[in-house]
C-alpha cells in the first residue's frame, strides 16, 4: 500500500523542478554540449590516453556525474530553504509523516532530479560522438545512488544554512573542487604519484570512476569499492537527513 | 470523562531559555468550542505547537482522543486541522494546488482532495482566487486560505491560532459564522487562540485564560464573568440616599449612583424599584457590563490589550 501522505510529498517535489525546467534541466545540457564541442573538436585530440580510448568519451562520465552531483544536491538544499524562508515547512513539519518520510520526499525529488540530468547529458553528448553503454544497469544504480546521497547532503545544508548564500558556499567550494580534483578530466595514470594518493581519498573520485567502469568498461581503480563507497555515502547521509527531521533539529524548535 | 483533549503538566522552555509554559493543564470536550486567551507572549502559540508537532515538549503529557501525540503522533496528527497563526504560504503553486497537497499530505487522494478543496474555496469566498498564488491576494484572503489548511482533511479537531488577527470586522463576522457552524452544524471540536474579549465571549462554550506561561482561569464565559467580573450600574439621578441600597457598593459623585453588581440582569430591577419606591427619579440608566477583559484585569492586574 502506497502512503498518500508521502506520494503527496513526492509529488510535489517532482512537479516543482519539473515545472522549472529551464532552471534545472536546460543548464546541464547546454554545458554538456559546450564541453562537448571544446574538448571535442577544439582540444580533444591533442590529450592522449593510454587506453586508446577519445579524450572526448573519457570525459562523458565525469561530466555527467559533475552535474547529477550540482543538481540533485540543488533540488533538495533549495526546497527546503524556500520552505523555510517561507514558513510553510512547517505544514510538512505537522503533518502526520515520519521524519524519514519527510526526508525521504526531498531525496527522491533530488534522485530523478539528478538521474533525468544524467541520462539527458549522456543522451547529448550521444549526438556528439558516439560510445556504447557497457553496464546499463550499474550505470543507472550509480545515477540514482549519487543523486541520492547528495539529495541527501543537501537536505542537511538545507536545514542547517541560515542564508541562500552559504548554501550556494557549498557547490563553489566544496563540490565544484572536488569533483574536478575527483577526475572529471583526467585518469590517475596521468597524476604524478603524490597527486594520485591524494585523489583516492576523495570520495567523488570512486563515484566518477564508478559511472566511467559502467559506462565505457573503463576500469582504473576496484568497481567494488566504488560501488561500496557510493552506497555508503547514500545511507549515511539519508540516515543523517531522517534523523534531523524527526528530532526537528535547527527546524522545530 | 469526554476529553478529546488532555494537556497535563505541560512545560516549555525555549533554547534560548525562555520560560514560555510553566506547566498547564487544559481538558477540552468533545464537541467543545474552546478558547485559548491571552496578551501577546502568553504561550498560546507554543501551547499549539506543541499539540501539533511543531514545538518540541519540555515535559508534560499531551492526549488526544486518548492517544498519546509523540508516540502516536500520526493518528492524533490526522485529527487535528490547524490554521497557523503565521501566513505561510508556498508562493510557487496556486492557492488550489497547496490546498490539494495539504489534504494529500493527510491522507487524501488527489482526486478525493480536489473535491474537498473546491467545496471548501466556495465556502470561504475563495473560488475567484483558486488559480492565483498567494502574493496575488490581499491579507484577508490569505488569512481564509489558512483556515482553508485546517478545514481540507475533514479533521474531528480544529485549531485555529488567531484565525481573525488583521481582518476587517465584515470578514471577522463571517468568520465567526463559519465557525460556529463547524462547531454546531458538523460536531467539530473548536480550538481557538485570540486576544479578542468580544471573539471569545461570542464563540466559545468554555475559555482558558492564560498568562505568563499559566492557566489563571478556566470556564465559561458567563461562569467566569459571574465569579469575577464586576458590572457597573450607572444611574443619573437628581439627589441621593446613601442608605438606600446596603447590599452594595455604590458611589454617588456628579448626581450619578455607580453601583458594583455581580449580575447586572437580576440586580438592576431591583434596584430600579428601591429608588423608585424612595420616590427618587432617573434621568438616565446606564450598565456597563462585565466581560472577560475586567475577569482578566481583576486577576493579573493588568490589561489584556495595549488600547
Ligand atoms: N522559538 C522561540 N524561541 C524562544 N522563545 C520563544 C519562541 N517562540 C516563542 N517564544 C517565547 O515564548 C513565549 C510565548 O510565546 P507564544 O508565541 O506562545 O505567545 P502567544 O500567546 O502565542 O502570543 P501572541 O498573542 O503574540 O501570538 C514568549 O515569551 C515568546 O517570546
Ligand atoms: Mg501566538
Amino acid at each position: 500500500m502506497i502512503n498518500k501522505s508521502f506520494y503527496t510529498l513526492v509529488y510535489r517535489e517532482v512537479w516543482r523542478f519539473l515545472v522549472l525546467y529551464k532552471q534545472t534541466i536546460m543548464p546541464g545540457i547546454i554545458t554538456a554540449a559546450l564541453y562537448m564541442v571544446i574538448f571535442g573538436e577544439a582540444l580533444g585530440s591533442r590529450i592522449k590516453l593510454e587506453n586508446n580510448i577519445d579524450y572526448i568519451i573519457f570525459i562523458i562520465p565525469g561530466l555527467t556525474m559533475m552535474s547529477v552531483i550540482g543538481q540533485s544536491f540543488a533540488n533538495s538544499s533549495s526546497s527546503i530553504m524556500q520552505a523555510k524562508y517561507l514558513k510553510f515547512i512547517d505544514d510538512y513539519l505537522i503533518a502526520p509523516v515520519s521524519g524519514f518520510e519527510l526526508s525521504m520526499s526531498f531525496i527522491i525529488g533530488a534522485i530523478l532530479r539528478g538521474v533525468i540530468n544524467g541520462i539527458l547529458i549522456i543522451l547529448t553528448c550521444a549526438l556528439f560522438t558516439s560510445f556504447t553503454i557497457e553496464h546499463y544497469f550499474l550505470s543507472l544504480f550509480f545515477l540514482i545512488v549519487v543523486s541520492c546521497a547528495f539529495g541527501a547532503i543537501g537536505v542537511i545544508v538545507g536545514i542547517v544554512s541560515k542564508t541562500w548564500d552559504s548554501v550556494g558556499v557549498w557547490g563553489t567550494f566544496v563540490f565544484m573542487p572536488l569533483s574536478m580534483l575527483g577526475g572529471v578530466f583526467w585518469s590517475i595514470d596521468m597524476l604524478p604519484e603524490s597527486w594520485a594518493y591524494i585523489a583516492l581519498m576523495n570520495p567523488l573520485y570512486w563515484m566518477i570512476n564508478g559511472l566511467r567502469y559502467s559506462m565505457l568498461g573503463i576500469s582504473e581503480i576496484s568497481i567494488t569499492f566504488s560501488i561500496i563507497i557510493s552506497l555508503l555515502f547514500a545511507i549515511i547521509f539519508t540516515i543523517l537527513a531522517s534523523i534531523m527531521f524527526s528530532k526537528g533539529y535547527k527546524i522545530k524548535s | 470523562m469526554n476529553s478529546i483533549i488532555e494537556i497535563n503538566n505541560l512545560k516549555k522552555i525555549y533554547s534560548n531559555g525562555n520560560h514560555a509554559l510553566n506547566g498547564i493543564n487544559i481538558n477540552i470536550e468533545k464537541g467543545k468550542f474552546f478558547g485559548l486567551l491571552g496578551p501577546n507572549g502568553a504561550g498560546k502559540t507554543t501551547t499549539i505547537g506543541i499539540l501539533t508537532g511543531l514545538v518540541n515538549l519540555t515535559s508534560g503529557k499531551i492526549k488526544v482522543n486518548g492517544l498519546d501525540i509523540i508516540k502516536d503522533y500520526k493518528k492524533t496528527r490526522k485529527m487535528i486541522g490547524l490554521s497557523p497563526q503565521e501566513i505561510n504560504l508556498d508562493v510557487f503553486f496556486t492557492i488550489r494546488e497547496l490546498l490539494i497537497f495539504q489534504g494529500g499530505y493527510y491522507g487524501l487522494s488527489i482526486k478525493e482532495s480536489k473535491k474537498r478543496v473546491d467545496k471548501i474555496l466556495f465556502d470561504l469566498g475563495l473560488e475567484e482566487k483558486a488559480y492565483s498564488k498567494a502574493r496575488e491576494l490581499s491579507g484577508g484572503m490569505k488569512r481564509r486560505v489558512q483556515i482553508a489548511k485546517a478545514l481540507i482533511h475533514d479533521p474531528e479537531i480544529i485549531i485555529l491560532d488567531e484565525p481573525t488577527a488583521g481582518v476587517d470586522i465584515e470578514l471577522r463576522h463571517l468568520l465567526w459564522d463559519s465557525l460556529r457552524e463547524m462547531n454546531e452544524k458538523h460536531d467539530k471540536t473548536l480550538l481557538l487562540t485570540t486576544h479578542y474579549i468580544e471573539e471569545a465571549e461570542n464563540l466559545c462554550d468554555e475559555v482558558a485564560i492564560i498568562d505568563d506561561g499559566k492557566i489563571i482561569a478556566q470556564g465559561s464565559p458567563k461562569d467566569l464573568i459571574a465569579n469575577d467580573g464586576e458590572s457597573l450600574i450607572n444611574i443619573t439621578v437628581d439627589n441621593w440616599d446613601s442608605s438606600l441600597l446596603p447590599n452594595f457598593t455604590s458611589n454617588f459623585q456628579d448626581n450619578i449612583v455607580t453601583i458594583k453588581s455581580k449580575n447586572s440582569d437580576k440586580d438592576t430591577p431591583y434596584i430600579i424599584n428601591k429608588i423608585t419606591d424612595a420616590n427618587i427619579s432617573i434621568n438616565k440608566l446606564d450598565i456597563r457590563k462585565a466581560n472577560l477583559e475586567d475577569v482578566f484585569i481583576k486577576l493579573t492586574g493588568k490589561k489584556l490589550t495595549d488600547d
